[in-house]
């Protein structure tokens, strides 16, 4: 390899690099599939049933940091989707408390009821043996 | 002019004062909030992530920024915060359905346990019911066995004094003869027992054992008497649920009490016979009337044999 090749390389190398430099700029990431992914585990968890508003918050957030990052306003789409994120969480762990409320509820009435007839149960079975 | 100048100055510097305090006001009211749940008894010690991830958001606020960055930073910290409550509540309802589950299986197992506390004492109950069942037979039938045993030497004896008596005295002969008439009514005693016929009395269906059944001036039932009860068997088990009076009768010779008494061993041993044959012990009542019910005449043989009798009766009323 000549030297005047060796110049030739380098040249190329450099215009390929200024060139990267100078296309236009990549869209940063701000985390929206991330956001998209929680919103849908939200849902998942019975967000809809249980957590209606906080759901609503989300999309709402999520929708609006789309339109921001459409218009390239980068920093305030971030601010959004952080937002849109922390409505996804609380939508599901909202809906994780409620479900576990209603299992409580519906779990204490069980046990309840199956006392009361293992009582009921037992005062038949008194009444035969003390029957002469 | 310059006044105007010193308004602006003032009217800011006011607006940032606010802000600041406003700033202020909602760290301090997110961190009161957090503060409140770290020290809940029941939700400080749950959801640690989620206290901190909010102790963080709440921190940020405090760092100050510019009006809008303040306005998100606000939201996140709430956020965060309602999220801690939200996931030490879940965790504590949690906690509680895995107690509730627990209790569940214990309510179960205790009732399992109850139900087979039960069957095992009705398993024990029956079988000590049967043991005595098979004791008592095994007593009556060892009863029987000795009592046979007298009526046999009773009768060998019997036999001995009449043939010492037999020349010599009319009342010997007589006694020789009712003695006889008794064997060949023995003879068809199995016969009469199998052609008991159940009649309505007044206290619900009843059979009658006439004397026959039971050696002359005895209680005890012939053996032959006892093997051909049968019908009688069958007539009380007919209904099972119904209870069993069995009523001992003499006819009006001998004192009262003697009577009773003989009645009495009379009925007890017709009761006996019956437990023996499989009778449940506790429907039967027996008792002895003497001769206080009597059904024919007593001033001829034919009626004072009418009135020396058993009756076995299936109660259409229990007694108790």
């Amino acid at each position: 390899m000549t030297p005047n090749r060796r110049k030739i390389h380098l040249g190329v190398s450099i215009f390929l690099a200024a060139l990267a430099g100078c296309g236009p700029t990549k869209p940063p990431n701000i985390g929206l599939d991330e956001a998209v992914r929680s919103l849908a585990a939200a849902r998942d968890a019975g967000a809809p049933t249980y957590a209606p508003m906080e759901l609503r918050n989300a999309e709402d957030h999520l929708a609006q940091a789309r339109a921001r990052f459409a218009k390239r306003d980068y920093d305030e789409a971030a601010n959004l989707v952080q937002e849109g994120q922390a409505d996804s969480e609380l939508a599901a762990v909202r809906a994780r408390l409620g479900k576990a409320r209603e299992k409580v509820d519906a779990r204490m009435h069980e046990n309840a009821d199956l006392r009361q007839r293992s009582e009921a149960g037992d005062n038949p079975a008194d009444a035969q043996g003390g029957q002469p | 002019m310059r006044w105007l100048l010193w308004c602006g100055v003032l009217l800011i510097g006011a607006e940032t004062a606010a802000f600041a305090a406003k700033h202020d006001l909602d760290y301090e009211r997110l961190r009161a909030s957090l503060n409140t749940l770290a020290a809940d008894p029941v939700l400080g010690g749950l959801a640690p992530a989620e206290r901190a991830f909010a102790e963080q958001a709440v921190q940020a606020l405090a760092e100050g920024g510019s009006k809008s960055e303040h306005a998100h930073r606000l939201y996140m910290a709430e956020r965060r915060v309602d999220i801690a409550y939200a996931a030490a509540q879940a965790a504590d309802q949690e906690r509680k359905l895995g107690e509730l589950d627990r209790e569940h299986d214990r309510i179960l197992l205790a009732a399992s346990q109850r139900e087979l506390q039960r069957v095992r004492m009705d398993a024990e109950r029956q079988r000590m019911e049967s043991e005595m069942r098979a004791e008592e037979a095994e007593r009556l039938r060892l009863e029987g066995e000795a009592s046979a045993q007298d009526a046999e030497a009773a009768r060998a004896q019997a036999a001995q004094t009449q043939r010492l008596l037999d020349a010599q005295s009319k009342a010997a002969d007589l006694a020789r003869r009712e003695a006889q008439l008794a064997e060949a009514t023995a003879g068809d005693l199995r016969k009469r027992l199998q052609n008991l016929r159940a009649t309505r009395g007044a206290q619900g269906m009843q059979m009658t054992l006439d004397d026959i059944a039971f050696a002359p001036g005895q209680a005890g039932l012939r053996p032959e008497a006892k093997a051909s009860l049968g019908q009688l068997v069958a007539f009380v088990n007919r209904d099972p649920g119904k209870s069993i009076r069995i009523e001992g009768h003499t006819d009006s010779r001998g004192s009262t009490d003697t009577n009773r008494l003989l009645s009495q061993r009379r009925a007890d041993a017709v009761r006996n016979a019956l437990v023996a044959a499989g009778v449940a012990a506790n429907r039967i009542t027996s008792v002895g009337l003497g001769e206080d019910q009597p059904v024919a005449g007593n001033d001829s043989e034919e009626g004072r044999a009418r009135n020396r009798r058993v009756d076995v009766i299936l109660e259409d009323q229990p007694a108790h």
